[in-house]
């Protein structure tokens, strides 16, 4: 890491020229940022509304993929769907989500949910599908039935794919956002990186991506990697 | 003699402080009869025949073993009474009553045991009690009187990835005991395990079924394993599955494993499925050469024998 950096300001020493701004001057432009407020508003901005989107996805990510793994009905009118939308980048959609709802969150947000929902629901019907055949039939020999077998075994019992699922919809949450925010102007991360472009401040350009890249770290590490040693505390290592 | 078998089970397990005797409390075990019960599967036209006019009663507290080779629908008997499946035809009762449905009264062991992976040992024995809307003290005692039973007290906050597989079944026997279910229904349970932990089982489960007088059915391919604990073993045959007949092991109880009257009367019951078992290998090798390919999409897990 510290030699890529230490190339990085060679390479930016050899270079001389403004679009190819060294670490220092991406230092500089992260730390004005900081101070005055606008990198702090924008991470701000932008983490609220992957949060928001998130959670909305999941929440309806989840069942619809176990309504697609258990459901011929809804397999049959929602499986051609679902496939040929998740090929589809969301930010396709931002055009249409600007003529229904205006400049506002909803649209952005709209791109949001497309974007993870999709694959949440892909890997939750995955997930579901290969749960084991004898732990739900253990469990309605049990007594278990419908909902309470739905959310005590099944569920539970495809909580690794699922987490996977989620990973990826974290991302894709993430993609559909920075490129929502990029094209519609309205704060958040994107929008700063839009801001450096006008101004040709490619060291705020940087500045912003390295920001982009802490979040999906940190995200990564605050969320992820706790599941992760959950599951495999469970499961073992095949498992996770 | 059980007591070394534990150690050695358990890697080096202390002296457990189990009761020597369970309370045989609750429920007693209750008959099981299947009347003329056919079972086909697939969809009209392709019909596959998995069991044809099977009829058997088992009395209340016998412990009745199915044997037969793959395909013969042993684990389909175990499926019909559990009610994970039902009959096309003909009636499967417990009691008085007609089977309708899967229910706690008929519990039932797994051969690869199915436990949650996500649940402790613990919780796993207590998921049923839970179900049934016990008080969480009231699971806790039970789960620890079953875990003292298996002798798997020391292993309760496992999870069952961290278990051995003889393990994994003991406790998933002693989830199926939890609620005190009238029928144990054993589905290949020790088919994974290696002999010697086979031989221990097996004299665990005479043991508790000796202490807890509940009616079991269980089925195995492996006629030692049939002879050694049954007290009535059902023989059955393939394509289609049906039963062929019925064979009482008059032996005192409980049965050493090395008891040489079991491997008597083992080797004369083996001679007689000898002739079945030719017959459905040779008519798997046919499939194979003569029509590779040509099933028509058949699950090939059928031709294992693993019911439906």
């Amino acid at each position: 890491m510290a030699i890529l950096v230490a190339i990085w300001a060679a390479a930016s020493e050899i270079a001389r020229t403004p679009l190819a701004p060294g670490p220092i001057d991406v230092g500089r432009a992260l730390l004005s940022g900081v101070r005055d407020g606008t990198m702090v508003r924008a991470l701000v901005t932008s983490a609220v509304r992957l949060s928001v989107g998130y959670v909305v996805a999941l929440a309806l990510g989840v069942p619809l993929g176990t309504g697609l793994a258990r459901s011929r009905f809804v397999k049959q009118s929602l499986g051609p769907v679902v496939l040929g939308l998740s090929s589809v980048p969301s930010i396709c959609w931002l055009p249409l989500a600007i003529l229904w709802f205006g400049l506002s969150e909803w649209a952005i947000q709209l791109v949001v949910v497309l974007g993870a929902a999709l694959p949440v629901a892909v890997a939750t019907e995955n997930a579901v599908k290969h749960v084991p055949p004898s732990i739900e039939r253990a469990a309605r020999t049990m007594g278990a039935r419908g909902a309470r077998l739905m959310l005590t075994v099944t569920l539970p019992a495809a909580l690794p794919g699922i987490l996977g699922g989620a990973k990826v919809g974290w991302t894709f949450a993430l993609r559909s956002l920075m490129a929502g925010e990029l094209l519609f102007v309205s704060g958040g991360l994107g929008q700063l990186l839009e801001t450096g472009r006008d101004l040709g401040d490619t060291a705020l350009v940087l500045a912003v991506v390295v920001v982009i890249v802490a979040l999906g770290r940190a995200s990564e590490v605050l969320l992820f990697a706790r599941a992760d040693r959950a599951i495999a505390r469970r499961w073992g290592v095949e498992g996770a | 003699m059980f007591a070394s078998a534990k150690d050695w089970l358990g890697g080096g397990l202390v002296a457990s402080q189990s009761p020597a005797v369970i309370r045989p409390a609750g429920r007693p075990g209750s008959a099981i009869a299947l009347e003329d019960v056919s079972l086909s599967v697939g969809a009209p036209g392709g019909q596959v025949e998995i069991l044809r006019d099977a009829s058997l009663r088992v009395a209340a507290g016998e412990f009745v073993c199915l044997l037969g080779p793959s395909g013969s629908g042993k684990s389909t008997i175990l499926n019909l009474v559990a009610g994970l499946a039902r009959p096309t035809s003909g009636r499967v009762l417990e009691g008085e009553k007609p089977v309708s449905g899967p229910g706690p009264d008929r519990a039932v062991v797994f051969q690869d045991a199915a436990l949650f992976p996500w649940l402790t040992l613990r919780d796993n024995i207590e998921f049923p009690l839970k179900l049934q809307g016990l008080k969480p003290r009231a699971r806790a005692e039970r789960s620890e009187e079953l875990l003292r039973l298996v002798h798997l007290w020391r292993f309760q906050d496992r999870y069952p990835h961290e278990l051995s597989g003889g393990m994994r079944q003991r406790g998933a026997i002693a989830r199926a005991l939890a609620t005190n279910p009238a029928v144990l229904l054993m589905d290949e349970p020790f088919a994974a395990l290696d002999a010697q932990t086979r031989e221990i089982l097996q004299g665990e489960v005479e043991r508790i079924w000796s202490a807890t007088r509940k009616t079991v059915i269980f089925v195995t391919h492996n006629v030692r394993e049939a002879v050694r604990l049954a007290d009535r073993v059902v023989l059955m045959g393939t394509r289609p599955g049906r039963i062929l007949h019925e064979e009482t092991i008059d032996l005192p109880r409980p049965r050493a494993a090395t008891d040489e009257r079991v491997s008597v009367l083992a080797s004369g019951i083996a001679r007689r499925i000898a002739s079945e078992v030719e017959k459905i290998v040779r008519e798997e090798a046919d499939d194979a050469w003569v029509a590779p390919g040509a099933h028509g999409g058949g699950d090939p897990r059928r031709h294992l024998g693993r019911g439906i």
